[in-house]
């Protein structure tokens, strides 16, 4: 009897069983899965976390001073959280920006109504998912190119759980005090920020003060163009 | 409007009628009714032999029809057991043209009971619900498809600017939404057929779709948040069993939040357009 298609151990699709194999989700590779590009089990190794290693992982990333969180990531980076927290930060600037937009101006001026800005979906979108995915590939690649070794995946996961701050003063930037919101943002922006450069210094072996310096403005830039542009 | 409703047809093309009339007629005398044909049958044509075990898997439909119809069930199909008599030169074809030559009507209805059927299960109480294998054994893609569009056009409608924008932000966000839920869920490790999945997840708005009419229909801002939350929690409550059984139980807050982040900010688009 002739097994169709010919299975030669090659690229096999999301949730496609050939006889006699065991189905992709009971084995887990610990290598880098050699199923190839496109199938889903050679990515299962980046979200092999649970619900309280999650929960751990954003607590940590609240204390800016810690400076441990490669070590706690090491023997398993995720990418759940860099994908869902930027995720839902894109939510919460476009929805409560939207919110705290409204809010300003009825302060200022009573008579104005509410209007929702569909292009705020766009920018956040644009903005949170860019930041979170160039910058990273950014220092990757100058790190490996300056000599040190770098791994791209544990950058992703840690700055992806850097924006969880911004996620919680986005619910304090709703209060329409001007001189408020600087207050939390900058709070915000530095926690973050302080988080980001830490981090990344225990992790790089050499002295690259630099790198450093620049991940620290990169993180504080990010915080005033949320407040900029989302919560005017 | 054409002022007549036949084409004169081509030679070739009236036999082939008639030889399909032909089957029906056979088929008429062991199963239930269709069409009658007007006209008398033509004399038999040579036919494609048809081997009748099939290679391909057993499903709903009674054996092997050739064309490819997965999950349909074809509730006229005639008596499965006895081919058709030897002097009809085609024996081959079965019960395969009731739905070629079956009436419009009859196609639509057949997907509309079933969108029906496999909404009653979802997103309504019923003793089914809590085995995910059972719930939705059944799934198309119509259904969602509807209600995505649906409720995109509510949307854009109740927009009072970039109507389009709005409708693309809102087709986007389901369409992709639904397709990344259910990635997550793989990715996790958990075990879920792909499109079972997006069939679930859209047919989980049909709350939110109900939400944002009665939203276009009231523009209160009270009413909204009220309406908003109770179909928001109808949703949640509707995938909930389905998400939280198909993973891992230590991870299943990590497959349910996206899901609530999702139905969240939609429920955030229906209050928040205006």
């Amino acid at each position: 009897m002739q097994i169709f298609p010919p299975n030669n151990g090659g690229e096999r699709g999301k949730g496609y069983q050939t006889l006699g194999s065991p189905p992709e989700g009971f084995e887990q590779q610990p290598e880098n899965g050699s199923k190839g590009v496109f199938s889903i089990s050679s990515y299962t190794q980046y979200f092999n976390v649970d619900t309280d290693i999650v929960l751990n992982r954003l607590m940590s990333s609240l204390y800016p001073i810690g400076g441990d969180f490669f070590s706690k990531i090491d023997a398993n980076p995720d990418l759940y959280g860099l994908i869902w927290i930027s995720t839902t930060l894109v939510f919460m600037l476009a929805a409560f920006g939207n919110c705290a937009t409204y809010l300003m101006e009825k302060h200022s001026d009573s008579t104005t109504s509410w209007s929702f800005d569909v292009s705020y979906i766009n920018l956040a979108a644009g903005s949170v998912y860019g930041y979170a995915i160039v910058v990273p590939v950014a220092f990757y690649f100058l790190l490996q190119y300056l000599g040190s070794n770098a791994s791209l995946v544990r950058f992703w996961c840690l700055w992806g759980y850097s924006l969880f701050v911004f996620v919680l003063a986005s619910f304090l930037l709703l209060i329409p005090v001007e001189f408020l919101r600087w207050i939390v943002i900058i709070l915000a922006g530095s926690a973050s920020a302080c988080f980001v450069a830490l981090n990344l210094r225990s992790y790089i072996a050499e002295n690259l003060s630099l790198m450093v310096v620049a991940a620290f403005f990169l993180q504080f830039a990010l915080a005033i163009f949320i407040k900029v542009w989302f919560f005017p | 409007m054409s002022h007549s409703d036949t084409v004169p047809l081509h030679q070739s093309s009236q036999s082939d009628i008639d030889e399909i009339e032909s089957l029906i007629n056979a088929s008429v005398q062991s199963g239930p009714a269709t069409v009658l044909p007007a006209r008398p049958p033509s004399p038999p044509r040579a036919s494609i032999p048809v081997v009748s075990s099939s290679p391909f898997i057993q499903s709903n439909l009674p054996p092997p029809p050739p064309l490819p119809s997965p999950n349909q069930k074809v509730p006229s199909v005639p008596a499965p057991a006895p081919p058709p008599p030897p002097s009809i030169g085609a024996s081959g074809f079965g019960p395969v043209p009731n739905t070629l030559t079956e009436p419009v009507w009859d196609t639509v209805k057949r997907d509309l009971s079933r969108i029906v059927s496999n909404l009653k299960l979802v997103v309504f109480p019923n003793p089914y619900r809590e085995d995910p294998g059972k719930a939705l054994r059944d799934w198309d893609l119509w259904g969602p498809f509807f209600f995505i569009v649906f409720l995109g056009l509510a949307l854009s409608w109740s927009a009072s600017v970039k109507k389009s924008e709005v409708f693309a932000v809102a087709f986007a966000l389901l369409a992709a939404g639904a397709v990344i839920l259910t990635l997550n869920v793989l990715l996790l490790g958990g075990h879920i057929i792909f499109f079972q999945s997006l069939s679930l997840l859209g047919y989980c708005l049909f709350p939110l779709d109900v939400g944002a009419v009665i939203c276009m229909l009231k523009d209160n801002v009270m009413l909204k948040v009220i309406v908003v939350s109770v179909t928001l929690a109808w949703s949640s409550w509707a995938a909930y069993p389905f998400m939280s059984s198909a993973v891992n139980p230590r991870r299943k807050a990590l497959a349910l939040y996206p899901v609530f982040l999702m139905y969240v900010s939609v429920g955030f688009l229906i209050i928040a357009i205006d």
